[in-house]
């Protein structure tokens, strides 16, 4: 093979691990926040991306005001799905696979009701600076998918300073850990709860936005998501965002690499065994068991 | 301060606690002792509100709190240390600290009775350790950790569930030394416990309680001597 076969297949790992990586982000804001794996984080950004899909073709709206309007769509639906089912399920008594119930079941709804109201077709999304592309190496790379890259380095960094340096983060955090304890300082926990999935909702928005452009969008592409985004994060320790980017990124480059030395048809397949043998040699992820064990 | 006022509370179909009536007076120090299972950490969590109120009346400072959220109580002048101390064991001291801090600042001004200075004087380990996570202190630093943070809620009541569960006995009694000093300015002080001979040097007078009823009280001229009267011990304590 040549070398920029090699490194346009580097480009393409490190394009879709950050999409991979941004979806696992969102699922361990809401496990971090509140201890639900949520099964709908993929739909989240399928949302978004029809948000914004629809803001461009239908009305005109300029791309930067319709991603924007794809975010806000990711977080008003998680907001939502918190308020309507975690919530209700948690008072009842909900346990952890509860919660992936409920929510799996969600994502399934999500998923229909994209059938039913945007039908069966792909439908392509406008990318940010078009369809114009970057010269590396003499391999091509979207300018879209570095902004995709940039933008999720951006959100990596973002949330690391709310939760280390912001009151709101840190009073999150605080009744995730424990919230009895935080309930007698003050901390509104229900709340606390929902804006975690607000934020999650959110991310899981700029993940869907910023991926669309480059699959387009499709029904039923919200699991799909979910799955890699979920391997993404059980890579990098499920309760420790920052290790999910990362995680992102190994998957991202594995299945680059499976498509040339491999074929494209084994994509998946390989993905998925390397979760499996991950899960199999280090249960608590490549930064150790402290992002799960708390609380 | 506080009254209490023929409270009922449970889980689920079980009522645990039956028409408790206590009070707390303003710079009192009472205790609540009793064998395990008499309902003693139910009362606190009734108390502080994360479990809800079946019949009766909380009144603090005149004002009914027993349909107040939890978290609103802490601004009412409530300060709690719940059983096993709660901490955020992966934040820092700091930050467990902080938390609080920033929830006592809405207490008005004349509340204001501990600084996180005046904090840091009060258990002075804590100047040294206050960017290590709360999770790797012992668990006698943990239990002032716990207790800083109740304070910086500003409060003029401060309930204590079981404090000394688990402590060293040399760390039980500067235990006695803090609670001393946390009443010498004007706080009110709850202290649910099973080391009696804690309560007694910590407090003014108890209340026993046994299958979630208060069965007795002890005033101050039997309460200091509670420890070696063998018929209270036989009556209460069922020693």
């Amino acid at each position: 093979m040549t070398t920029t076969l090699f490194i346009q297949s580097l480009l393409a790992g490190v394009t879709n691990g950050c999409v991979y990586g941004l979806i696992g982000l969102g699922l361990s804001v809401i496990y971090r926040g509140s201890r639900v794996v949520n099964a709908m984080q993929g739909d989240f950004s399928l949302v978004a991306g029809i948000i914004a899909y629809l803001a461009m073709e239908r009305l005109g709206a300029p791309i930067l005001i319709a991603f924007l309007g794809g975010m806000v769509a990711g977080a008003i639906v998680g907001w939502i799905v918190e308020l309507l089912f975690v919530r209700p399920t948690r008072k009842r008594g909900g346990t952890e696979e509860s919660f992936l119930l409920v929510t799996l079941g969600g994502a399934f709804a999500v998923s229909a009701a994209a059938l039913l109201f945007f039908g069966r077709d792909s439908h392509p999304v406008r990318g940010l600076g078009g369809n114009e592309l970057l010269d590396v190496f003499d391999a091509a790379i979207r300018v879209h998918a570095v902004w995709l890259i940039v933008l999720s380095l951006a959100v990596v960094v973002a949330l690391r300073f709310f939760y280390t340096r912001t009151f709101i983060g840190k009073s999150i955090m605080a009744a995730s850990i424990d919230a009895d304890g935080a309930t007698t300082i003050g901390i509104n926990v229900p709340l606390m709860r929902s804006l975690t999935f607000l934020l999650g909702g959110a991310v899981g928005g700029v993940a869907g936005v910023l991926v669309s452009p480059l699959i387009t969008i499709h029904y039923e592409m919200g699991l799909l998501l979910t799955l890699k985004g979920f391997t993404a994060a059980i890579i990098g320790t499920l309760g420790n965002p920052f290790g999910a980017i990362v995680g992102g990124l190994m998957l991202g480059l594995v299945e680059a690499l499976a498509i040339v030395f491999v074929s494209s048809g084994y994509k998946d397949v390989i993905s998925m065994t390397f979760l499996i043998l991950i899960m199999i040699a280090i249960p608590n992820g490549i930064l150790g068991h402290r992002g799960r064990a708390g609380g | 301060m506080l009254s209490v006022e023929k409270i009922s509370a449970g889980y689920g179909a079980m009522t645990v606690l039956h028409d408790i009536d206590l009070t707390v007076g303003a710079n009192e120090g009472v205790a609540v002792i009793g064998p395990n299972g008499a309902g003693k950490s139910t009362l606190v969590r009734a108390l502080c509100g994360l479990n809800p109120v079946r019949s009766g009346r909380i009144v603090k400072d005149g004002i009914e709190i027993h349909n107040q959220a939890a978290h609103r109580r802490a601004a009412a002048g409530m300060g709690v240390v719940l059983e096993n101390r709660r901490l955020f064991g992966e934040l820092t001291v700091k930050t467990n600290l902080e938390l609080a801090e920033h929830e006592g600042a809405r207490r008005p001004k004349s509340a204001e009775r501990f600084t996180f200075d005046g904090v840091l004087d009060l258990f002075p380990f804590m100047k040294g350790r206050l960017d290590a996570n709360v999770e790797l202190l012992s668990g006698g630093e943990q239990q002032m950790v716990a207790i800083g943070r109740a304070l910086l809620l500003q409060p003029d009541l401060l309930i204590l569930d079981e404090p000394s569960t688990g402590l060293a006995p040399k760390v039980v009694k500067s235990l006695v030394e803090v609670i001393g000093k946390i009443r010498s300015e004007g706080v009110s002080v709850l202290l649910i416990e099973q080391n009696v001979a804690l309560a007694t040097e910590a407090v003014d007078r108890a209340y026993v309680m046994k299958l979630g009823r208060v069965v007795g009280e002890i005033g101050p001229s039997e309460w200091k001597g509670a420890l070696n009267d063998s018929g209270l011990a036989k009556a209460y304590l069922g020693g």
